[in-house]
């Protein structure tokens, strides 16, 4: 039971009473009449269509997809991401060689890149993992990276007057000190992992959460567009507390660090 | 021991000829600038010399040679934030020792420094002193030969300095261990040393050396107010040729 009262101590109450007297309040101005979008639906019309998908299967099914889209690209955009940041980190002629086309790469709106990927793979899986991967690793490289490059000299010192191998001060060592920040670009590319993945099922591949937010507009339901976008939203929210909850569990001391880098 | 170094154009130590006997506890007091970390770097083979050379047991050394270790004066720099105590002091064992063994030495060498109880905690948790003494046990887990130590207790304060001395000088005499302490403060070298080595000037030379025959143990109070303490401090003063408030 006290694991219950803390949890509940926990949960933001005055944050969710806005969140309800914004969906109370879109309720009774369209209710009212005080508000009028032909195309509006009211929050109890997009609950119901909320059970209308979920009831026939549909939800689950485009919610896999997008899950399977989001989690195979985070986790190559983070194994990517980590090794090149880790090599970059450490060798700082290959930082010199490679930084400026990072910076001119970086900063490009990935989504541009849609295009470019759906003549190369078609519609197709390919193409939503293409969108998704390349501009998902730019957080996790940068952040591993910079941990790496700033683990402090000191600890070098350490590792040399206790005698480790190179491969010892990269595993106890650099490893570990870099955490923290590998963590915080993994973090921040999970959640433009989703972003991007949407996108791409929007402007490319027909598939997914994305298109259908897609087809319901072009079947005039605006009632199930706003409930895959509620379906969306849950989806990112889930994500985020499943990662964060992970990292509380396998790295206890560098989540603490996370927390306040964050 | 004799080295120098040439740091790019600058000499940082110039025609250095020291000894270090063993079970010595030698002091090396200077004013800062004159190279006293480098010339600890140097022993614990950190830096290699450009000039002259390094030997330990007659063998010139070439890189951190084994059994001998340094101890830091930025505690929580050197330290493995993210290593609780007990770990941070199994640091240097792994892989090296079986895994009852190293538990033995990491209780053993926490029990030394009176941390056993703080075992499980992480460095953060702890006082400066603490820290101190966390990295202190983890270079004694090593059972070394040689402890190189570079103003370690610069960083704290001054009852928690005095504490800290006086457990030093029971651990050489649990241990045995040799130990080259580098200082900025004069007092701190007398009271500490077997003997005292004056380091000045830029480059870096040793001026004089001085055997202190201050009685065994010594005590924060009694040793601070033998006529030969002042004896010894106004010599050394005298040596690095400045005020003790300069």
């Amino acid at each position: 039971m006290p694991d219950v009262r803390r949890l509940l101590a926990r949960v933001n109450w005055p944050g969710l009473g806005t969140i309800a007297l914004g969906f109370l309040l879109w309720e009774l101005l369209l209710r009212a009449g005080l508000a009028h979008y032909q195309n509006l639906p009211p929050p109890s019309v997009i609950a119901g269509a909320l059970v209308e998908i979920t009831r026939n299967g549909e939800l689950l099914a485009d919610a896999l997809h997008t899950l399977r889209v989001v989690l195979v690209g985070w986790v190559a955009a983070v194994a990517i991401g980590v090794v090149s940041g880790l090599i970059l980190g450490v060798s700082a002629t290959l930082r010199d060689y490679s930084l400026a086309s990072i910076e001119v790469l970086r900063p490009m709106p990935g989504i541009a890149f849609a295009p470019v990927a759906l003549l190369l793979f078609g519609f197709s899986l390919q193409m939503e993992l293409m969108v998704v991967i390349l501009p998902a690793l730019w957080p996790v490289l940068i952040n591993t990276m910079g941990a790496v490059a700033g683990v402090h000299a000191r600890l070098f010192d350490v590792g040399r007057t206790f005698r480790l191998s190179g491969a010892e001060t990269l595993r106890k060592i650099m490893l570990p000190a870099a955490l923290p920040g590998v963590l915080v670009g993994a973090r921040l590319s999970l959640t433009l992992a989703l972003v991007l993945a949407v996108v791409a099922e929007m402007v490319g591949n027909p598939a997914g959460l994305g298109y259908a937010v897609v087809r319901e507009q072009q079947a005039m339901r605006p009632d199930l567009v706003f409930a895959y976008v509620v379906a969306i939203g849950a989806l990112g929210v889930t994500l985020n507390a499943a990662l964060t909850g992970a990292v509380a569990c396998l790295f206890p001391a560098a989540s603490g660090r996370l927390r306040e880098a964050t | 021991m004799e080295f120098a170094r040439r740091d790019g154009p600058r000499r940082v130590l110039d025609r250095i000829s020291l000894d270090l006997r063993r079970g010595e506890f030698l002091t090396v007091v200077g004013p800062s600038g004159t190279g006293k970390t480098t010339l600890l770097r140097l022993l614990g083979g950190l830096t290699p010399s450009t000039q002259g050379a390094v030997h330990v047991n007659g063998r010139p050394i070439d890189g951190p040679p084994a059994g001998v270790v340094i101890v830091f004066q930025d505690y929580s720099h050197a330290l493995l934030q993210w290593r609780t105590v007990g770990r941070n002091v199994a640091f240097g064992l792994e892989g090296r020792l079986p895994r009852d063994e190293i538990d033995a030495r990491v209780r053993d060498a926490l029990r030394l420094v009176r941390l056993e109880a703080h075992t499980a905690d992480h460095p953060w948790q702890l006082s400066g002193g603490m820290q101190q003494r966390v990295q202190i046990a983890r270079a004694l887990a090593l059972r070394p030969a040689v402890l190189l130590m570079d103003e370690p207790f610069g960083a704290l304060d001054a009852m928690t300095k005095a504490t800290l001395q006086d457990e030093l000088l029971r651990l050489r005499d649990a241990t045995g261990s040799s130990i080259v302490f580098v200082t900025h403060d004069i007092e701190e070298a007398v009271y500490l040393g077997d003997r005292v080595a004056v380091i000045t000037g830029a480059p870096g030379r040793i001026g004089r050396t001085v055997a202190v025959d201050l009685p065994k143990p010594r005590d924060q109070i009694v040793t601070r107010q033998l006529p030969r303490f002042l004896e010894l401090r106004y010599l050394l003063h005298q040596a690095i040729g400045q005020s003790e408030h300069a």
